[in-house]
């Protein structure tokens, strides 16, 4: 037999591909079925958000958040507020707290399943997508029914929220819980230990944890690679400190530490925290306190500037804020998750077969609206 | 009176061609799934489960070449949308365009300051119905894609070109 | 896999790493031979690295040793130490001013520094000072002290040149791309300075203030009448 030398060969997935969650170009390396190099392109959805957030004044800032980060609304507001009310030095009262991390939970239980289903979706189980949606939809009647938008909410404002919760939150959110929380294992039944799914991703896409914070990887992905990484847990913004839960961190259970299925795992284990916490900020609710409170009549932060994070579905999400002590913002940037976990891709899908691509790329859990802003 | 009066069963009916076809073109429009932003999230929650699309017919293809109908679903941008034009050229003849949400239709909230957000996807290619909403809901998609159809059937594609 | 394969794997892997392909080539299993090729670009990736020390196993070990200086002020003092000359202009509590020309020295040694050990670099954020100035601003964090801090570094809009730290923390990579992208500041030494967001033939650096759109791009007419859209 005779030594065959592989060509180098050039294929371009997208801007139009059903698997790169929205308008990503991929322009992949190979040599026969083998890696060798992947440069993304992005900015097919550059919508201008910073320079809007220039042009507009600081209320008007919170729905072009929402719009960034289209699966995890709830919680690019609460970012946004908590980074102002930081700059500003106002304290909400805690029904306004106790009702944000609600949302924010129900948000991230909405995110990972969304997630996690596309993720199925990728591989080819068309099943698991459509249970996660139908639950989905079931947390997405939550938020309609107290602000009623579907997905762009504009529900947390600097200092409040717009409305407070409407009659029967509450029972419906419990009800939701009761019936949600047998669907967890059910799903990590169906997805997560079934056959081919493992085999398409244990051991793929192997993520190291110094390879994670040199690419300023965050959120379940870094968890995923054994990095006991939580902002709620060690730098804790609003209330989490008074809630007791843990952070999943990848095992490597069905392959390697750092692996897709790991970042898989975590997501799912993160919604039973998530499940966890809704639980008990519920419980803790004060019955009393007016969410229009500490609400200033107009936003004027002093001069000056922060560097805020906090948690959202996708990883540490980071506002910086520069104010020149006007109405509008001088700078505003957004430090998006979703923008550093691509720049991971090339790192860690070289050597790896062309369809272990969207499998890794599919386990980052990317959204385009984020990366590109 | 008429040659063809009382000559055929019950089971046979007389209509003209022109309207046949576009009967035959309106019934299952398949739809390219091309989501770009926000909008595509409550596309896929519109085929998906509780909305469910297939039951009226429509069906999601992800190549164009497969498609009837295009949902521009979210905001096109400057460096989208020449490939939007060469997908829409990919399709095959008789195709139809939806313009969902906002930011297909006007560039939506990014009309103002959006330096790179196209201000319309109706300056590249032709639309046939637009979707308000920012998000449109999965009922206002499905309402729109009904009106679609009520706009096929009334074409007359032998005597008169349809959009 | 069987243990025999994953032998035969290393060994071709080895011998390929020395320049002699034909081991790999010839493996008759097809599978067992894209195994052993996507263990060679592994291999070739991990090789030109420096070490990088494991972080993850001291997270959160000796998060209470900050003494009551502030970090600015540590930093400041242990930085005029080992370099002269660094500071840019007065000095404010919250961030350090610092010259252009010494950011990559002193971008080294805040990583490498035990004491600081800033292995995580959060965000880059450009900024249009006006006036002619333009200035990069990073905010470095360390996940094993638990620290942060504010670097920022201005250069005029005529000669916007900054050393790359893209060497140091990869993350940077597309951070910097991004910041050029929308301010037009040059970093210097950066592998793969490109625009990330705008097509590659936009015009203008969006984000200054003296930005202004362009009439047509590709012939797609940009709609102006903006008066009176509130």
């Amino acid at each position: 037999m005779g030594v065959v030398h592989g060509q180098e060969m050039v294929l371009n997935i997208g801007p139009q591909h059903p698997a790169t969650h929205g308008v990503l170009r991929l322009q992949v390396k190979t040599d026969g079925e083998v890696i060798s190099d992947i440069k993304p392109y992005l900015g097919y959805l550059h919508r201008c958000f910073e320079k809007h957030c220039e042009n507009v004044t600081y209320e008007q800032v919170i729905p072009f958040t929402d719009r960034c980060d289209y699966l995890a609304s709830m919680t690019m507001n609460f970012g946004y507020v908590v980074a102002m009310e930081n700059l500003m030095d106002i304290k909400v009262n805690d029904r306004v707290q106790h009702i944000r991390v609600i949302m924010a939970e129900l948000q991230r239980i909405a995110s990972h399943l969304l997630a996690t289903g596309v993720f199925g979706l990728d591989l080819g189980a068309f099943t698991p997508f459509l249970h996660m949606l139908r639950d989905r939809e079931r947390i997405i009647d939550l938020f309609e029914m107290t602000c009623g938008a579907r997905l762009l909410y504009n529900y947390m404002w600097v200092g409040g929220l717009s409305h407070d919760l409407p009659k029967g939150f509450v029972e419906a959110t419990l009800n939701f819980l009761d019936y949600f929380e047998p669907k967890i294992d059910e799903f990590e039944s169906l997805l997560g230990h079934n056959k081919i799914f493992v085999e398409r991703t244990a051991d793929i896409g192997i993520m190291p944890a110094e390879v994670a914070i040199n690419f300023g990887v965050t959120g379940p992905n870094l968890r995923a690679s054994g990095v006991n990484w939580d902002l709620r847990k060690d730098d804790p913004y609003s209330i989490y400190d008074r809630f007791d839960f843990n952070v999943p961190v990848g095992q490597g259970i069905k392959g390697t530490v750092g692996d897709s299925w790991d970042r898989f795992y975590v997501r799912l284990q993160e919604i039973r925290e998530s499940v966890k916490i809704v639980r008990q900020a519920i419980d803790q609710l004060p019955k009393e306190g007016d969410v229009h409170q500490s609400m200033p009549k107009k936003i004027r932060p002093p001069k000056g500037s922060i560097y805020s994070r906090t948690e959202s579905p996708r990883g540490d999400l980071g506002y910086y804020i520069e104010s020149d002590g006007s109405d509008t913002p001088a700078r505003l940037k957004m430090r998006s998750p979703a923008f550093t976990a691509l720049g991971v891709l090339n790192e860690i899908a070289g050597g790896w077969l062309m369809s272990d691509v969207l499998a890794i790329l599919g386990s980052l859990d990317i959204v385009l609206g984020e990366i590109d802003r | 009176m008429g040659l063809l009066e009382n000559r055929f069963d019950d089971n046979i009916v007389v209509e003209k061609l022109d309207k046949l076809l576009s009967w035959a073109r309106s019934t299952s429009p398949w739809f390219f799934q091309f989501g770009t932003a926000c909008c595509a999230i409550e596309m896929m929650a519109a085929a998906a489960s509780r909305h469910d699309l297939m039951r009226i017919g429509i069906i999601p293809r992800s190549s164009p070449r497969q498609a009837d109908v295009m949902i521009v679903a979210g905001t096109v941008t400057m460096k989208m949308a020449l490939r939007v034009k060469k997908l829409y050229e990919q399709m095959a003849d008789p195709k139809y365009v939806v313009a969902m949400g906002s930011c297909a239709t006007s560039g939506g909230p990014y009309w103002q300051h959006g330096y790179h957000v196209l201000k319309g996807v109706d300056l590249v290619i032709p639309v046939d119905v637009y979707v308000p909403g920012c998000p449109p809901r999965p009922e206002a998609l499905i309402e729109g894609l009904l009106k679609l159809q009520e706009q096929i059937l009334e074409g007359r594609p032998l005597t008169r070109k349809t959009g | 896999m069987s243990e025999d394969k994953q032998a035969l794997i290393d060994d071709a892997v080895d011998k390929a790493l020395a320049g002699d392909m034909d081991p790999i080539n010839n493996i008759e299993d097809r599978v067992t031979r894209s195994k052993a090729k996507a263990a060679l670009v592994k291999a070739k990736r991990a090789k030109p690295k420096t070490e990088i020390k494991s972080v993850a196993s001291v997270i959160h070990e000796d998060s209470n040793t900050k003494s009551k200086d502030t970090i600015e002020q540590i930093v400041m003092t242990s930085l005029a130490k080992s370099f002269s000359d660094f500071l840019d202009g007065e000095q404010n509590s919250g961030w350090i001013q610092i010259k252009a020309e010494n950011w990559f020295g002193i971008a080294k040694w805040l990583k490498e520094n035990d004491d600081l050990y800033f292995d995580s670099l959060q965000c880059n954020t450009g900024i249009d000072l006006g006036e002619g100035m333009l200035e990069s601003r990073y905010n470095l964090h360390s996940m094993k002290h638990l620290h942060a801090i504010e670097i920022r570094i201005k250069v005029s809009i005529e000669k916007p040149d900054i050393p790359s730290v893209e060497s140091l923390w990869r993350v940077a990579d597309w951070f910097e791309r991004e910041t050029y992208d929308m301010f037009g500041i040059n970093f210097t030494g950066h592998r793969d300075l490109r625009r990330i967001l705008l097509p590659e033939d936009w015009e203008g650096w969006p984000l200054r203030k003296d930005y202004e759109e362009q009439e047509t791009y590709h012939g797609i007419v940009v709609p102006k009448v903006k008066e009176g859209w509130e």
